[in-house]
């Protein structure tokens, strides 16, 4: 039994990540409707910062979050007001291989900044965990999660209270209209990939705590944020938690049934994602507009 | 498209003629070029093995990116697993030569029947999905085929499964090219007949399309059968040529990104689009990956290459051909205005 409880609280440390990642991808579809896959590539990027400020500087990784934060924030921006907005009109697919050429470009640019190498964040408790009984939780992980949520939390209140969050959700919900009452839609547009970008940093700050980073390391990433909002749904924060969470304990529960291994966690995350899509297209919890 | 958009103007009738005629001139002489005969009879080469496999691999991405074009050009369903198609048809030619001994013609047949069962057991259920929810089911269906087939025994689990090796060049490219031929074909007569007709009609509208009678389910599964038989035809070829297949490079999710790619800088919905951009970007792709140490470079400049041509050129470069458009600075001008925020 103690198994099975220290399997779901792995579970949800991880859903926790996948919270991370999914908040700024499902911002940026849900707004834009631009499915970036170039979200892994950011994430990355942001973790490739933590690592250099720790190896440097010596400065906690979870102390250089806001810097990753800051510096992916400014190469959102950038990217969509210079190059996304360019297509943002065209048809689904052409936003698509447009990210996908982007993932490319950052993949190998980040390869001639740092190689292959494999590279870790190792701060000093990064090997102890909080013991409850027969139950370790790693602090790392656990800091983890409760960023995850901070972010979740961020987000949130952007959204919902404050100016440009209302404009972004207008921009969300009918970009004519939107225009018409007097949203800067290259601003606003630039501005949402910005904060979506800043929040795949953050996420990448929290990955390279507990996993080797290489470049290529974001691109499951990608797909993982992907099924997080479909399972989720798109359009709350709140769907996103809870398909992150749901997301990382169908795959650490997958994982220990007897018969499956690690080898097919890809396969039955996928399974439950095109199950879900049959039975509700629109996610779990999403709303149906 | 009308027929008059289809008659070309003389000047890209005459260019056409040429690259047809160079194209013919190497399928015809490739015997006298590459057979082992040939080179110990001291018969003079026009081309060395490099190029043959080069020539080999580009038809083969004119099948993938002509089936691809199919289901995602055709009928608007731009599918990311079409390479489960690929990997499905390889896998096919592979466990029945070498686990149960069936001659490879034999195995051959039955590869794009496999792929395009496959299409309509998972066709049925996902083809109710649109835009990035069927783009993302099915890149859920490759990854998942893939594993799956990465940890089953009998096909070989991790290591993959090895072929008798049949040494013959010309087979495999004969053998490739004549499927790509058999790609364009299809892709020709369906676009003349009822059923491509239909297809488009459910890309531009498809409510719009049920209600005027198109029995959209059956012609959407329908086009995807058709496109999972043509590539898992290539994934079969591939696997005897190849000698060698496994989860990495039959299932691969880039090729798939990479045929989309080839059709859409071809020309999505059009004949010829798909063959002019898996020519013209496999070479691209050929050329950069020569040095080792610009594989890089390489990644950067397709990336850039791909932002480009997605910005300035959406429909194609098929577009700049049969005289509808010139390519000038007005055209990426325009292109731009009309997709840009």
């Amino acid at each position: 039994m103690s198994q099975f409880t220290q399997q779901v609280i792995l579970g949800l440390l991880l859903g926790g990540v996948y919270v991370a990642v999914a908040l700024g991808f499902s911002l940026v579809w849900g707004i834009l409707n631009i499915v970036n896959l170039a979200h892994g590539a950011l994430v990355i990027v942001g973790a490739y910062i933590t690592w250099d400020l720790f190896t440097r500087l010596h400065i906690d990784p979870f102390l250089s979050l806001p810097v990753d934060a800051l510096a992916l924030f400014v190469i959102g921006y950038a990217l969509q007001r210079g190059v996304i907005n360019r297509v943002i009109r065209a048809p689904l697919l052409f936003t698509f291989l447009l990210t996908f050429g982007i993932n490319l470009v950052i993949v190998s640019l980040l390869l001639l900044l740092f190689t292959a190498d494999f590279r870790s964040v190792t701060p000093s408790y990064s090997g102890s965990g909080l013991q409850l009984g027969s139950i370790t939780i790693p602090y790392i992980r656990l800091g983890g999660l409760l960023v995850a949520l901070l972010l979740a939390g961020v987000l949130w209140a952007i959204l919902n209270r404050t100016r440009v969050g209302a404009a972004i959700l207008a921009v969300g919900a009918d970009r004519d209209a939107a225009q018409l009452v007097g949203v800067d839609l290259r601003h606003i547009y630039a501005l949402t990939f910005a904060i979506g970008a800043a929040f795949a940093g953050v996420a990448g700050g929290i990955i390279s705590t507990f996993q080797s980073i290489t470049p290529t390391a974001g691109d499951p990433y990608t797909l993982q944020a992907f099924a997080v909002v479909i399972l989720g749904g798109l359009g709350r924060v709140s769907a996103t938690v809870a398909g992150g969470l749901a997301f990382g304990l169908i795959e650490v529960l997958g994982q220990s049934t007897p018969g499956l291994g690690s080898g097919y966690a890809n396969a039955i995350a996928f399974v439950v994602l095109v199950m879900v899509l049959i039975v509700r297209p629109r996610g779990l919890l999403g709303r149906l507009a | 498209m009308t027929a008059a958009e289809r008659r070309l103007p003389s000047r890209v009738r005459r260019s056409v003629v040429a690259i047809a005629a160079v194209a013919l001139a190497f399928v015809i002489l490739a015997p006298l070029t590459s057979i082992d005969a040939a080179q110990q009879a001291g018969l003079p080469l026009l081309t060395d093995k490099l190029w043959f496999r080069i020539a080999t691999t580009v038809a083969m991405f004119v099948v993938l990116a002509s089936g691809w074009n199919i289901i995602g050009g055709l009928t608007g369903y731009a599918s990311f697993g079409n390479v489960a198609f690929f990997g499905l048809g390889a896998y096919t030619v592979g466990v029945l030569v070498q686990n149960l001994g069936w001659p490879f013609a034999l195995a051959l047949v039955a590869a794009p029947g496999v792929a395009a069962v496959f299409a309509l057991i998972i066709g049925l259920p996902l083809l109710r999905l649109r835009g990035h929810y069927f783009a993302v089911a099915t890149l859920g269906v490759g990854v998942a085929v893939g594993e799956v087939v990465n940890n089953v025994g009998a096909l070989g689990a991790s290591t993959g499964l090895f072929l008798p090796i049949v040494r013959s060049d010309l087979i495999f490219f004969y053998l490739m090219l004549g499927t790509a031929v058999l790609a364009v074909l299809t892709t020709w007569i369906i676009l003349r007949t009822r059923f491509g007709y239909g297809l488009l009609a459910i890309r531009e509208n498809e409510e719009a399309a049920a209600v005027i009678g198109v029995n959209t389910t059956f012609y959407k599964v329908a086009a995807f059968c058709v496109a999972a038989a043509l590539t898992g035809l290539a994934g079969g070829i591939f696997a005897q040529w190849n000698s060698f297949i496994n989860q990495e490079n039959v299932f691969a999710i880039t090729d798939n990104v990479q045929m989309i790619l080839m059709a859409v800088i071809g020309g999505a919905g059009t004949v010829l689009g798909p063959v002019a951009g898996a020519i013209a970007l496999e070479l691209i792709i050929q050329t950069l990956a020569g040095g080792g140490s610009g594989a890089v470079y390489s990644q950067i400049g397709l990336g850039v290459l791909l932002a480009v041509c997605i910005i300035f050129i959406p429909r194609g470069v098929i577009d700049f051909f049969g005289g509808r458009s010139r390519l000038s600075l007005r055209y990426f001008r325009q292109t731009l205005r009309e997709t840009s925020a």
